[in-house]
Parts: C-alpha cells; structure tokens; sequence
C-alpha cells in the first residue's frame, strides 16, 4: 500500500522532513487548549459577578478641616470586593477539570498527553497564590505608611512595586504562567502569543477611569476582569475553530 | 600508530530502525508518549497485518513496549517506547543529520 504518511524512503532530508510532519500531526492531535481557555474565560467572567455580590464600601464623616465638613459628607476609607475562597476553589476545579478533559481525549483519540506539567504547575500556583491571599488576610489591611512586611520585603503599600507585586501574585501567576506552560508542552507559538498578551494585560493596571466607571462603583471590577475574560474566551473561541476546519480536513 | 578515519555515518543506521515504517511508528510514539494500535495506524496510512507485522519485530528487538487491554467491550492495543527505542531513535535522526552534513560538506567541497 502506497501513501504519503510514512516518511519517503529518499535522502536522508526527505526523511527528517516525513518524520517532521508526523511529529507536527500527533501534536496537532493531542492539542485542546481551547477547553481549558474556555474555562478559565468563563470563570474570569463569573470574577465580576463575584465582585459585585460582595462590594462593600466603608465610608467616614468628612473631617472638621475639610471644606463640606458639617454638611453631613462621607469620605471613602476602603473599597473591599471578591471572594477569598472564589479564585481558589474556582481554579482548583478548572485544573481538575482540564486533567479529565484531556485524559478522556487521549483515550478516544489513542494518543497520549503531554498535558500533565500544565495541571500540575497550574494546581502548584493556586496553592501558593491562595497561601499569600489567607497570609494577607491575616495580616489584616496595612495603616496608611506603615510597611507591609512580606516574607523578608519592607512593601510601602502605596508604592507602584507593592501594586506590581499585587498583581503578580494573582491570576498572572495562578492562571498565566501554567499557560505558558501549557503552550511549551503543546508547541503552540499561538498560544505562547496569546498568554503573552493576557499577562500583559494581567500585569499593567487597568485603572476604571477609561470605562466611565467609577472605583466605588458595584461594577468598577468590570475592566480588571472583562478585558483578560475576553480574551481568553475569544482565544478558546480561535483554537476551536481551528481545531473543527483541521479535522475537517482530515476527514 | 595510524589515525583511523571517522567511520562513515550509514554504518551507525540500524536495520531495525532505518526502515521507513518502523522509523514512522518510533517517530509517532515517541511524540504521543502512549499511542493506540488504530491511530498508528491511520496515521501512517498502513493495513492492520502490515502494522502488526513491524511491531512485532520493533518488541522482539525490545524497542518498544505492547499492552493489551479492554476498554468497556472494545479490545484496544496501547504501545510506548522503551527507554532503549527512545535512544535507537535519538540515535538514527543523528545519524541522517550527521549524513546530510557530510553529504552538503562533500557537495561543496572542490574536486581534487
């Protein structure tokens, strides 16, 4: 029987180059990344929901030197919204439900997967990020001026580093750095791209303002997580659609 | 004492691997880490008898490993490599890039 997938008994070019290609069509076959950016979209989505269930803004009288004071205005002291038991729990189960997804997938379609390194970093890093988030809630919120002491770091919590290392410590390395991996184990430079962009967005701080929100809005959680849900959503709606015209063509 | 030439790299290609299918099967597992009997086999475009015929001498010459087993009622035939297919493998795609060198090092080299 003649056929084209075994590499071509030519040069010893033309069979690297055949093996090339069955490497690139087994890769092609175990891919699914779509199902995991879904989910992590969906639940990214559901954080705004979250956020604004339990908005809770804590205000005191304006004080005597301000100019309103005795006209019975309020100053804003802290903003608090999300659920501390949200993200880990809500991830935890995306990555127990990405490692079924996958394993079943390799089952029907008789390949194995390379996918255990992404569960395994992603369900790492929930547990880190959930250890930092119970340590700084009990901690308590920092006067402001007084240092925030983190694990040997003296942090001004108004400084832009303590901001940075805010973010850092959330879904940048709880959702994003797993994607990184998960893009190396697939050798999806689409994907290396697409997780490069959601941590850009993830590590930037996206300030209210642009959307006309206002940060003592119920909804001012809006852009934090509307863009990056967005964008992951659109990159699960890219890889399936992708998947779907590939295995059109095989069949 | 004489220096021995560098020996010619068709000589380090082994039988068992080169083989173009049985290369294709090593190339596929190695790849899926854990491969089944029918994506092998639809992969590489082969008859049922013509694959099991390859595979079985790739087990006899312990490069890879074979399980049988039953999924719900269907029988399904699981194959992966052994850590010694691993390096014939490693092995062989060296041996053709160190061929392709020699070949474009002699194509290029001026005639005496």
């Amino acid at each position: 029987m003649a056929d084209a997938s075994v590499p071509s008994p030519g040069t010893p070019h033309e069979v690297l180059a055949g093996l090339g290609d069955l490497t690139r069509r087994v890769r092609a076959a175990q891919r699914g990344a779509w199902f995991p950016l879904l989910l992590l979209g969906v639940l990214t989505l559901g954080g705004i929901l979250v956020s604004r269930f339990t908005f809770k803004v804590e205000t005191v009288p304006c004080p005597a030197t301000a100019p309103a004071a005795g006209t019975g205005c309020t100053q804003v002291t802290q903003v608090t919204q999300g659920s501390p038991v949200y993200w880990p729990i809500g991830l935890a189960l995306a990555y127990a439900a990405t490692a079924f997804f996958y394993i079943r997938r390799s089952r029907n379609r008789g390949v194995g997967t390379p996918v255990r390194p992404y569960i395994l970093t992603g369900i790492a890093l929930v547990g880190l990020v959930t250890a930092t988030e119970i340590w700084s809630i009990r901690q308590g919120m920092p006067q402001p001026g007084a240092p925030i002491d983190f694990w040997g770091l003296h942090l001004d919590p108004a400084s832009g580093v303590t901001a940075f290392l805010h973010r850092l410590t959330g879904n940048a390395t709880a959702v994003g750095l797993p994607l990184l991996v998960l893009a190396w184990v697939e050798r999806s430079r689409t994907l290396l791209l697409l997780t490069a962009v959601y941590l850009a967005i993830e590590l930037v701080p996206l300030t209210t303002g642009w959307a006309g929100i206002p940060f003592t809005s119920h909804w001012s959680a809006v852009p934090r997580y509307g863009v990056p849900g967005v964008l992951l959503l659109l990159g699960a709606l890219g890889f399936a659609l992708a998947e779907l015209s590939r295995q059109r063509d095989v069949s | 004492m004489t220096d021995q030439p560098a020996p010619h790299p068709v000589t380090g290609l082994d039988d068992v691997v080169h083989q173009r299918v049985r290369l294709g099967i090593l190339t596929v597992a190695h790849q899926a880490r854990r491969v089944e009997f029918g994506f092998l086999r639809t992969a590489l475009g082969l008859t049922a008898g013509n694959l099991s015929q390859h595979l079985a001498v790739l087990e006899k010459a312990g490069l890879v490993e074979i399980e049988k087993g039953y999924e719900g009622k269907r029988a399904r035939t699981w194959l992966s490599l052994t850590p010694a297919g691993d390096r014939a493998l490693q092995d062989e795609v060296t041996q053709l890039k160190r061929l392709i060198h020699q070949i474009e090092q002699g194509s290029s080299a001026p005639e005496s």
